[in-house]
């Protein structure tokens, strides 16, 4: 049986989230747009799914529009943002987004829009004061990831939105990484927009929403139909919905102590790795970050032959991002944080969730451990030589 | 628990269909693509007949798909462009002719790969190499040529001693090419009719000068430009580099002239490009060095008989063998000799069995 550490990327569907979505299969309603009462029933269900979605970051259901997923999201609010933004072209973001931020936003950038890409300190935290220097009135949007994926770093929003809003551009938070994890109270965290993601928090791949704060405009990126409020044309995924709204209800009432329960098997986890692997490294600060992420460089070996030996052994973590060819190319977050390519090329993030068991992390870290000193004597070759032969 | 081996997947049929055979035999298959040229994303899809592209990982994964073993990407541009890229531009700067694919064997499939398949717990690395091993009573292993001898490879992997045959498997040494395809169409590999490679894997569209060219200056190296030179030493015509010529070639040496010129010898000090016709062409014999032997008995009590093959694509030639002791050997021809390129492998051979070889240093005139 394999143990997986990898809830970053996309947690396993949660129970209760997986018998929604049957349960909705086998009900086989019509299209929620549809008058008949076929299509008010599966109206019905979209909307108390909806709902659900909007529970766990305390807004009104209707600023919640569901997406195909976290890049779809946030696509709409950068793109939707920078539409109606007139005269305003610069946007800030940081270095250590989600390439579904880097990626529009070097479009945007190539289009005449003047994009501010702020750096992450060694542990790989946004300031705050660094944000909002970079804010003016020609400023149209402010992009950040509430939580680094990479790293797990939590960003301080509040005084990046009093100021946003001082200076009248959007803030849009990326909480793919947050929700579930933290508190993402939309109110609290006085952010206009916010993107989620239903795989990471329990639901299922294909499915996402963008919250639109009532009163912040944003044009639509893909037109059609009137659905969700003319927001995202397209009928919407109903099945991925269910799940979702029961994957957020879920994790919204079991947050506090998950995040307790998660916090104790990290450090254990943690522990464990530090006493028997000397030189380990932990990449991110030792607070202000979600402790389900650990993200270790390694002494003397490669990622990537650490990587592929583990998931040899049953044990499923990740590294960096996989390249159309599905090599492992090393992690942009730790490159912005200061981290050589050797270093990046050495290390690997360790994600926990919600079906991580404490019996998992002491036989993943034994493993890990094991797996750590076959590989550093197999594969002699010390990172400072991958890195001197580039 | 059934031995586990790393298997070296290109995407094409042949290492396909090794991987295949031995999930089929019950071996615990790890399959790994290498990603090695540094121009990998950069090239046009269209190019096929190359390795290394994203098409062809997609293929080697469908198979692994297919045959329920696991399947990785690993990335190794850094050592190929360091052993193998780098040493192909100099060899060709210093006026050889380099032979890349025995280099990457050496230095890669059968060095990095099996540091690599140590650190993943591996027992033994395979490859779709045309070739046997054979371990004889006393626990002796021998390289043999493929039982199909229009495809051959045994020349590529005479690098390889005793510690590394022992750890090595050729699944399809005893088949021939229409047997694999026909393995890989019964299997129902999506890759069984996929045409073989030819060229150079990491040197877009075959074009060796400009490549050598471009990648130059990154070795510090010197293009040399020079002089074509015949035997009486009357200059015929200047030249852009002796790294556009290789001993023996007829073609572009842009000359015209009554008898038919072919490459006698690169000078690269000087830059002098030597022209002959055909008949001067004969080396009487080649010093080697980087030499190795498969078992270092073999030579070790003086000269050795054996047949000599010092292109791939030739026939092997009698010949004596003489080892020094600093890894390097003197090769005798018994007839007349060949045209002697430097900087290609010569291997040598005892009937079908691979002796040993090294690479060509230098021809023997006398």
């Amino acid at each position: 049986m394999s143990i997986y550490l990898d809830h970053n990327a996309g947690s396993p569907i949660r129970p209760e989230a997986g018998q929604a979505a049957l349960k909705m299969l086998a009900r086989s309603d019509g299209n929620p747009a549809s008058v008949h009462r076929a299509g008010q029933r599966a109206r019905r269900a979209l909307e108390d799914a909806r709902a659900q979605v909007a529970a766990l970051i305390g807004a009104e259901p209707r600023a919640v529009v569901f997406t195909s997923g976290g890049t779809e999201s946030n696509n709409l609010a950068i793109t939707g943002a920078l539409k109606l933004a007139g005269n305003r072209r610069r946007v800030i973001t940081a270095a250590i987004e989600h390439s579904s931020i880097l990626m529009p936003l070097a479009e945007l950038e190539r289009g005449g829009a003047e994009v501010v890409r702020i750096a992450p300190d060694r542990d790989g935290r946004i300031s705050p004061a660094a944000v909002v220097e970079a804010l003016n009135d020609s400023t149209a949007l402010v992009t950040l990831g509430l939580v680094n994926a990479e790293v797990g770093s939590i960003l301080d929003a509040a005084p990046i939105a009093a100021a946003a809003t001082r200076a009248g551009a959007i803030f849009h938070l990326d909480a793919a990484q947050a929700a579930g994890r933290i508190d993402t109270d939309v109110r609290a965290l006085g952010c206009d927009l916010m993107t989620l993601s239903a795989h990471k928090l329990g639901g299922a791949a294909g499915t996402g929403a963008l919250y639109i704060r009532r009163g912040c405009a944003i044009a639509p990126a893909i037109l059609g139909g009137p659905q969700e409020g003319a927001m995202r044309a397209g009928t919407p995924n109903l099945i991925g919905a269910v799940a979702f709204g029961a994957a957020a209800e879920a994790c919204g009432i079991a947050l506090e102590p998950e995040r307790a329960r998660i916090a104790a098997l990290a450090a254990s986890m943690l522990a464990r790795l530090c006493d028997e692997i000397p030189g380990l490294r932990l990449n991110g600060s030792r607070d202000g970050r979600v402790a389900n992420t650990i993200n270790l460089t390694f002494p003397q070996v490669l990622g990537e032959s650490m990587l592929f030996a583990l998931d040899l052994e049953g044990v499923e973590v990740s590294m960096g991002s996989a390249c159309a060819a599905g090599a492992v190319e090393p992690s942009h977050v730790l490159l912005a944080m200061g981290r050589s390519a050797a270093e990046a090329r050495s290390s690997l993030r360790i994600s926990l969730g919600w079906s991580t068991t404490a019996e998992e992390i002491a036989a993943a870290a034994a493993t890990i451990a094991r797996v750590w000193r076959r590989v550093s004597q197999a594969e002699p070759i010390a990172a400072a030589a991958i890195e001197a032969l580039r | 628990m059934s031995a586990r081996v790393l298997v070296a997947m290109s995407g094409g049929v042949d290492s396909s269909v090794a991987a295949a055979i031995l999930r089929e035999q019950g071996y615990d298959v790890v399959g790994v693509a290498m990603r090695l040229a540094p121009e990998t994303d950069a090239r046009p899809a269209r190019t096929r007949a190359t390795c290394c592209s994203y098409e062809d990982f997609e293929d080697a994964r469908r198979v692994a798909e297919r045959m329920d073993f696991p399947f990785y990407v690993i990335d190794l541009r850094a050592e190929f462009g360091a052993r193998v890229v780098d040493n192909f531009v100099g060899e060709y700067l210093a006026g050889r002719t380099p032979n890349p694919c025995v280099m990457c064997n050496r230095e890669i499939k059968f060095d990095r790969l099996w540091e690599r398949a140590r650190a993943l717990d591996a027992e033994f690395v395979a490859t779709g190499h045309y070739a046997r091993i054979k371990r004889d009573g006393a626990g002796r292993f021998h390289l043999l040529r493929a039982a199909d001898s229009s495809k051959d490879q045994s020349y590529f992997l005479f690098s390889l001693a005793q510690d590394e045959l022992s750890r090595t498997m050729f699944p399809l040494g005893a088949m021939t090419k229409t047997e694999v395809r026909a393995r890989a169409r019964a299997l129902g590999l999506a890759n069984a009719e996929k045409p073989d490679s030819q060229e150079i894997c990491f040197v877009p569209e075959g074009d060796y000068a400009r490549f050598v060219e471009q990648r130059a200056s990154k070795l510090n190296g010197e293009i040399r430009p020079g002089k074509i030179i015949d035997l009486e030493g009357r200059a015929l015509a200047n030249h852009g580099g002796v790294h556009r010529f290789t001993v023996g070639q007829r073609r572009g040496l842009g000359i015209a002239s009554g008898e038919p010129l072919y490459v006698r010898e690169i000078r690269a000090q000087s830059g002098d490009v030597i022209v002959a016709p055909r008949a001067a062409l004969g080396a009487s014999g080649l010093v080697a060095r980087e030499v190795s032997m498969v078992d270092p008995m073999t030579a070790a009590a003086g000269p050795v008989r054996a047949e000599v093959k010092i292109r791939y694509r030739h026939p092997a030639l009698p010949a004596t063998v003489t080892l020094d002791s600093s890894r390097g050997a003197e090769v005798r021809f018994a007839g007349g000799g060949p045209a002697v390129t430097p900087g290609q492998a010569c291997v040598f051979y005892r009937g079908d069995e691979v002796l040993g070889g090294g690479f060509i240093d230098r021809a023997i005139e006398e």
